[in-house]
């Protein structure tokens, strides 16, 4: 399903999706944000400063919550996620991308209840990149484009005064068709722009990983290389690579007690991060991976390697977030490429 | 509410017996299902996610034999935030559990053959329920063999088991440093094994104990002409979730809590060493 949307009634449309809570891009304090609409959006944002992934994976899930009575067995009630539909404008290809990669983690060998309930009730309302909006793009490096349609249900492109919307999923061709009217049959000549559109977006340069294809073996045969430590030198541990990061799926899982007598309190998982020194420290202090070196390793692996070795893609979407963001300059484009140059 | 992987199941603990006390204190617990019935059924080798509700989880080896139906048994030693709390319980206080996690140890493959279990420290634990299901089957095996050491005396876990385990097996304990009353063997655990020169032939030998032992141990094993598959052991890392998706105990593209924890070394010597 292909129609063009007139890009003054896109809050027509939004206001049309009453079944759905609607999230789109909203500049505040200069930090592109998903915020619920009603109303208003605007989709002139290079890319939200957050990934998504949050939709899904929200950085603080609450599994259930436990109240002990002194003397008495623990109660323990489960806490499911609301079944709430939330649709997401605005959401750029390499965080699309994302999407699947997410997918693998969380129902591969079993299903976590709490991303399947939240992935089933969320769908994506993407926008092409008619060009790359940073200058740390990447996505053609990892198999992706600035037009891929990957973990999205809808794909918007900016054709100036007008969106051509496309249908990737049923789910999307249900938003569309709830637009009614305001959605309109594209012409000949929106047709011939879109082509001409995804064409100069993909032909854009981008920076460049160089082999990514090789990377996965490169990487193995270079896990004791001195490049590591030499790279991670100036890492300060402050993780907002794997925070901001589409993909990075670590978490932690921790009990918060809210009154000690009687008891009562929740067990919750939040975000974690590969980066900080007790992500994988013993109770006894053995840490296996002790120093910078090792957790930049074990980031770059999971992304170039390991994932790749067990789902057959790179876990990294190219979105340049960890590269932009990164207080002190580590670049995963050059850390793969300076630790695979010279390899095999 | 089963399909809630993170939800565990209530455990009433049945029997707490101190295993050694001080400072490098183990405490051994026996956990029931709280409502009556069994909590799941486990292999050799696999572990299980334990919890205080206000403390938090911590994986741990399930440390009694498969044949086992009405409890099972974990001893745990008083490192951290969790095992201290454990520390703390009376019999008949209520817990969580779930599981079980991990693959286990290929018992069946070894029937008919000698197995050399090689012990040390806390690393008993995870290897007892393999030492008890074999000598349950005896007659399914030939030489069994177990090498147990401990820093001192008062480090020797399973104290009254392993004496009762002399009938039907041969047991070799080891301390550290020499001892008044100590008739076992003084010296480290690896030097222990190389005393008794275990022979290859048929064999299978199991070891479980502080990195810096297990390194030893199959450096000696080798030595003696024991093969890389045949040597096998169990490996820990820090968890949270058992199930393959909190990313930490990964060693190479591998979660050990779910391709491991129980590795041949022929397996174990090609992965990064992350563990």
């Amino acid at each position: 399903m292909e129609k063009i949307l007139d890009k003054k009634r896109i809050d027509d449309w939004i206001a049309a999706l009453n079944d759905w809570e609607v999230h789109a891009p909203a500049l505040e304090d200069g930090i592109w944000t998903y915020k619920p609409v009603s109303g208003a959006a605007r989709l002139d944002h290079p890319n939200t400063r957050q990934s998504p992934k949050g939709f899904t994976f929200p950085q603080r899930e609450v599994y259930f919550s436990f109240e002990q009575i002194k003397g008495e067995p623990p109660k323990l009630t489960q806490i499911l996620p609301k079944e709430t539909r939330h649709v997401v404008f605005g959401v750029r290809p390499c965080d699309g991308k994302g999407v699947p990669r997410m997918d693998k983690v969380f129902t591969d060998h079993v299903e976590d209840t709490y991303y399947t309930t939240r992935r089933k009730n969320v769908a994506y309302v993407g926008l092409a990149c008619n060009k790359p909006p940073s200058a740390t793009c990447f996505c053609l490096s990892v198999g992706g484009s600035p037009v891929s349609t990957d973990g999205l249900d809808v794909q918007l492109t900016d054709l100036g005064d007008r969106y051509f919307v496309k249908a990737v999923t049923e789910t999307g061709k249900a938003l569309m068709k709830a637009a009614g009217s305001l959605l309109t049959e594209p012409a000949a000549a929106d047709q011939k722009q879109v082509k001409q559109v995804h064409t100069e977006a993909v032909a854009y340069p981008q920076r460049k990983i160089n082999d990514p294809d090789g990377a996965p073996a490169k990487l193995k045969v270079s896990f004791n290389s001195p490049l590591w430590d030499e790279m991670a030198r100036a890492c300060i541990g402050c993780g907002i690579c794997t925070f901001l990061c589409p993909t990075c799926h670590c978490f932690d899982i921790n009990d918060e007690v809210h009154s000690k007598a009687p008891l009562q309190g929740q067990r919750v998982r939040t975000w974690d991060n590969c980066q900080f020194p007790d992500f994988t420290m013993h109770s006894s202090g053995h840490n296996p991976r002790e120093n910078t070196g090792a957790r930049l390793r074990q980031r770059v692996n999971h992304k170039f390697q390991y994932f790749h070795e067990n789902f057959g893609m790179h876990q990294c979407t190219g979105c340049g977030r960890c590269v932009s963001e990164c207080p002190v300059g580590i670049d995963i484009v050059a850390v793969v490429n300076k630790v695979t140059e010279n390899v095999g | 509410m089963s399909d809630n992987i993170y939800l565990p199941k209530l455990g009433r603990v049945a029997f707490i017996k101190d295993e050694v006390v001080g400072e490098r204190a183990i405490k051994t617990f026996r956990v029931e299902a709280a409502d009556g019935g069994d909590l799941f059924e486990h292999e050799c080798g696999q572990c299980a996610m334990l919890s205080i509700f206000g403390r938090g989880e911590s994986m741990i080896s399930i440390a009694s034999s498969p044949l086992i139906k009405e409890y099972k048994q974990f001893s745990i030693m008083r490192v951290g935030r969790v095992s201290t709390a454990f520390h703390d319980l009376a019999v008949g206080d209520v817990i969580g559990i779930r599981g079980p996690y991990g693959n286990n140890f290929p018992i069946d493959d070894w029937r008919g053959k000698n197995l050399y279990f090689i012990g040390g420290g806390c690393g008993l634990a995870p290897i007892w329920p393999l030492i008890t299901t074999a000598v349950a089957q005896r007659a399914d095996f030939k030489n069994i063999t177990v090498f147990y050491g401990g820093r001192t005396s008062r480090d020797i876990m399973y104290r009254a088991e392993l004496e009762k385990l002399r009938e039907s097996v041969d047991v070799h304990l080891s301390i550290d440093k020499a001892e008044e009353g100590w008739d076992g063997y003084c010296g480290f655990v690896p030097a222990a094994v190389m005393d008794k020169d275990p022979v290859p032939d048929n064999s299978v030998a199991i070891t479980c104990g502080p990195p810096i032992m297990i390194k030893f141990v199959i450096q000696n094993l080798n030595q003696l002409g024991f093969a890389d598959d045949q040597i096998y052991t169990t490996i820990e890392n820090k968890m949270k979730c058992g199930l393959g998706k909190c990313g930490r105990c990964n060693v190479g593209k591998d979660y050990v809590c779910v391709k491991g924890p129980v590795y041949s070394w022929a397996v174990l010597k090609n992965l990064p060493e992350e563990y």
